[in-house]
C-alpha cells in the first residue's frame, strides 16, 4: 500500500529537527523524498516561491511561534495537496481551514502515511 | 419681612398683615436658616427675632425630648427638602412639637402640642427657590378630642368627636404615616440603587432617555453628562455595536434582553480612544399602571477581567497542550532514531533514557527562570556533570538563551559528552575537553562554541553517521539558525558552533 507514495517528493515545514527528522524517516520508509525541511514560513514561501518542484506537503500549524497559514493559501493557490500536523487537536484550526486532513502529534507512521494518501488522492 | 414681601399696589402692608395673623408663620432660607417670622411664631417658640433671624432652623428648633422629637424635626426637614427638590408645596399633615409655656411667674415649662404644617416654595422668575413659607396651624385640641375618643371606646361619643377624633385627625394621621412610610422606603430604593455595585440606569420613552444613573453607571461611561439625553445622543460610540436596537426591541416588545459577556467599545472619557470592556446585563421593560412600557431598566455589571482571566487561560491551556504534544512527538523521535541504532535493548534503553535525562535537565533549569531562559554555561554543567569537571573545562562570558535554544544546546552538550565519554577524550584517564565560547558583534550578535578534545585515544572518524551527530547539525542549522562543523581530526576531534543569538522566535 505504500506504493501509491512511493517516488513523491514531499515538502516538510516544521521548527523542530528532531520532529523533522522523525518525519523524514518516516517519508523515508513510505518512499518518499523530503524537500527541506524548513524551520520558517518565510523560508517555505521561499521554496513554494522559486518553483521548486513537490508533490504534496506537511504542515507543521506553529513554526517558530507564528501560523503556518499563508503557506498552506500559497499552496492552495498553487494546487498543492497538504496535510497539517499540529499538537492543537481539531479545535486549533480557524474556521477557513476547519476540516482540512490533520495529523495529530505525537503521530503514528500510519497516521502521516494516511493523511498524505487522502490529499494526495492516491488510494489504499 | 419688609424687605421680602412686596405689598405691591394693594396699598397694605403684607408684612404688617403677616404679623397680625394668629397662626405662625416663618420663612427660610434655601439652606433652612430662618429668613423671617411672625409676631404668632415668636409667641409660640417664646423667643426673639433678633435670637434665630440668620440661625439653622433646626438648631433654634426643639422638638421636645424622647425620640419622637428627633423623629418630629425629621418629618419637617424633609418636607423642606421635598420642596427645594421638587419646586412643589408639601405639606405635613400631623407633627408634634413641644413648645415652652411661661406660667405667671415666669417659669418655662414644655407643653406638647400638635401641628399641622404646610411648606410652599417662593420661587424668582427663572423658577428657582429664594424661600420657603411655612404655615403652622395649632390642632392640638383636635387630636387631643380624638385620642381621648380612642381611649374611651366604651363611652358615646359626640358627633363631632366621633367625626374629628374618629375620622378626618385620623385619616390625616394615616396619611401623613404612609406618606413617611413611602418616602422612606423610596430614599432607601435609592440609596440602594445608587450604592449598587453593579451599573444602574433608568431609560425613559421611545428615544431611551436617561432619566437616572447611578456612580457605577457613571464610571462605566467616563463621568459624561448623560441625564436627560437620549441614548442615541449620550453615547454615539454605540453606533453599530448593536445595543441601540436590543433597547428600540425591549422597548418595541416588552421582551427583557440579557447580555453575557457582552463586548461593548465605550469611551472611558469624553472623546478619548474606545475602550473593550465585557458586561452582563439585563435591559427589562418598565409599565406603568395600565402596562403600557413606559421605559428600560437597565442593570448590570463589567466583567471584563473574568472575560481576559477566560481568555489567557485558554490561551495557556492551548500553548500547554502544543508543547506537551511537541514534546511528545520529540520522544518519538529520539526514540525511533534511537532504535534505529540500537539493534540490543538494553543499550537502547540506556541511550534513550539518557537523551530523555537530558531533556529534562535543561527544562528543569527553564522551569527555574519561569520559561524565560537559561545561562549557556549553566546548561553545559547540567548536561556534563556525570563527567569530572577537572577534565572538562568550561571557559566563556554569561550568555543568556531563550528557552529553544537552551533546549537545543542542552541536547547538542549532551551528546558531545556522550560521545567523548564512548570514543573521545573522556573514554581514557588521560584526555580532556575544552568547551570555550564567546559572543561576536554587539549588534548582530554571534554565538560561537568550540568543543575540543585532547589526549583521547587515536579519533577515526566513523564510518556511519549515527544520530547524534546528524541531531547535531540537523539542530544548529534548523533549530537555531546557525552552523556546525565536526572535525574528527586524529588528535582529537572538534566542533565548532556557530549560530546567531537574536533570531527574535524563541
Amino acid at each position: 500500500m505504500t506504493q501509491a507514495l512511493e517516488g513523491r517528493t514531499i515538502l516538510v515545514v516544521e521548527d523542530e529537527s528532531l520532529v523533522a527528522m522523525l518525519l523524514e524517516t518516516i517519508l523515508e520508509d513510505m518512499g518518499c523524498a523530503t524537500l527541506g525541511p524548513v524551520s520558517t514560513i518565510d523560508e517555505a514561501l521561499a521554496v513554494i516561491a522559486d518553483g521548486s518542484a513537490f508533490d504534496g506537503a506537511l504542515l507543521d500549524v506553529n513554526v517558530a511561534g507564528k501560523e503556518v497559514f499563508p503557506v498552506a493559501a500559497a499552496l492552495k493557490e498553487r494546487g498543492v495537496p497538504f496535510v497539517f500536523s499540529t499538537g492543537y487537536g481539531e479545535g486549533g484550526l480557524p474556521e477557513e481551514w476547519r476540516g482540512h486532513p490533520t495529523i495529530q502529534k505525537p503521530f503514528t507512521e500510519d497516521a502521516v502515511q494516511q493523511a498524505l494518501m487522502r490529499v494526495l488522492g492516491a488510494s489504499a | 419681612m419688609k424687605e421680602l414681601v412686596k405689598s405691591g399696589d394693594l396699598g397694605v402692608d403684607l408684612a404688617t398683615a403677616f404679623d397680625a395673623s394668629p397662626n405662625p408663620y416663618m420663612l427660610v432660607t434655601p439652606d433652612l436658616r430662618y429668613a423671617g417670622v411672625n409676631e404668632a411664631y415668636l409667641a409660640a417658640l417664646d423667643t426673639t427675632r433678633e435670637a434665630i433671624i440668620g440661625r439653622p432652623v433646626f438648631e433654634a428648633f426643639d422638638a421636645g425630648p424622647g425620640e419622637e422629637g428627633v423623629e418630629s424635626v425629621r418629618i419637617v426637614r424633609s418636607s423642606m427638602e421635598r420642596v427645594l427638590a421638587t419646586g412643589a408645596p408639601d405639606h405635613v399633615a400631623l407633627v408634634r412639637f413641644s413648645v415652652p409655656v411661661r406660667d405667671a411667674s415666669g417659669a418655662v415649662s414644655h407643653e406638647e402640642r400638635y401641628w399641622s404644617a404646610s411648606h410652599t416654595p417662593l420661587k424668582n422668575a427663572a423658577g428657582q427657590v429664594l424661600y420657603i413659607l411655612q404655615h403652622t396651624t395649632d390642632v392640638t385640641e383636635l387630636e387631643r378630642l380624638r385620642q381621648r375618643a380612642e381611649a374611651a371606646v366604651e363611652e358615646p361619643v359626640s358627633a363631632l368627636e366621633a367625626i374629628v377624633g374618629g375620622n378626618v385627625l385620623e385619616r390625616a394621621r394615616r396619611v401623613q404615616e404612609d406618606n413617611h412610610r413611602l418616602s422612606v422606603e423610596r430614599s432607601r430604593l435609592i440609596d440602594m440603587f445608587m450604592q449598587a455595585p453593579g451599573f444602574v440606569a433608568v431609560l425613559n420613552g421611545p428615544t431611551h432617555i436617561f432619566e437616572m444613573i447611578n456612580p457605577a453607571y457613571a464610571q462605566l461611561v467616563g463621568h459624561r453628562p448623560v441625564t436627560g439625553k437620549p441614548v442615541r445622543e449620550a453615547l454615539p460610540e454605540l453606533k453599530g455595536q448593536g445595543f441601540y436596537e436590543f433597547l428600540d426591541d425591549v422597548f418595541a416588545t416588552g421582551e427583557p434582553f440579557e447580555g453575557k459577556e457582552s463586548l461593548v467599545q465605550l469611551q472611558h472619557t469624553p472623546g478619548g480612544p474606545l475602550t473593550s470592556v465585557y458586561l452582563n446585563f439585563i435591559y427589562q421593560p418598565v409599565r406603568d399602571g395600565d402596562g403600557r412600557i413606559t421605559g428600560i431598566f437597565v442593570q448590570g455589571h463589567e466583567v471584563t477581567a473574568n472575560v481576559q482571566a477566560t481568555q489567557r487561560q485558554k490561551l495557556m491551556i492551548d500553548e500547554l497542550n502544543h508543547r506537551v504534544k511537541n514534546t511528545l512527538a520529540t520522544v518519538q523521535s529520539i526514540a525511533m532514531q534511537t532504535a534505529r541504532s540500537h539493534e540490543d535493548p538494553r543499550t537502547f534503553a540506556e541511550s534513550f533514557q539518557s537523551r530523555l535525562m537530558a531533556l529534562s535537565h535543561t527544562h528543569d533549569l527553564l522551569t527555574r527562570s519561569h520559561w524565560e531562559g537559561a545561562d549557556l554555561a549553566e546548561i553545559l554543567r547540567h548536561e556534563t556533570e556525570a563527567h569530572d569537571p577537572l577534565r572538562l573545562v568550561a571557559n566563556g562570558p554569561p550568555v543568556a538563551l531563550g528557552p529553544a535554544a537552551a533546549l537545543s544546546l542542552g541536547m547538542i552538550f549532551h551528546e558531545l559528552a556522550t560521545n567523548a565519554a564512548k570514543y573521545g577524550a573522556l573514554s581514557n584517564p588521560d584526555g580532556r575537553v575544552f568547551v570555550d565560547w564567546s559572543v561576536a558583534d554587539q549588534t548582530d550578535r554571534r554565538l560561537t562554541i568550540e568543543w575540543r578534545e585532547l589526549d583521547g585515544p587515536p579519533v577515526a572518524a566513523p564510518t556511519r553517521r549515527g544520530f547524534g551527530s546528524r541531531l547535531i547539525e540537523r539542530n544548529v542549522r534548523h533549530d537555531l539558525g546557525g552552523e556546525a562543523r565536526l572535525d574528527y581530526a586524529p588528535a582529537g576531534f572538534h566542533a565548532e558552533l556557530s549560530l546567531p543569538l537574536d533570531r527574535g522566535h524563541d
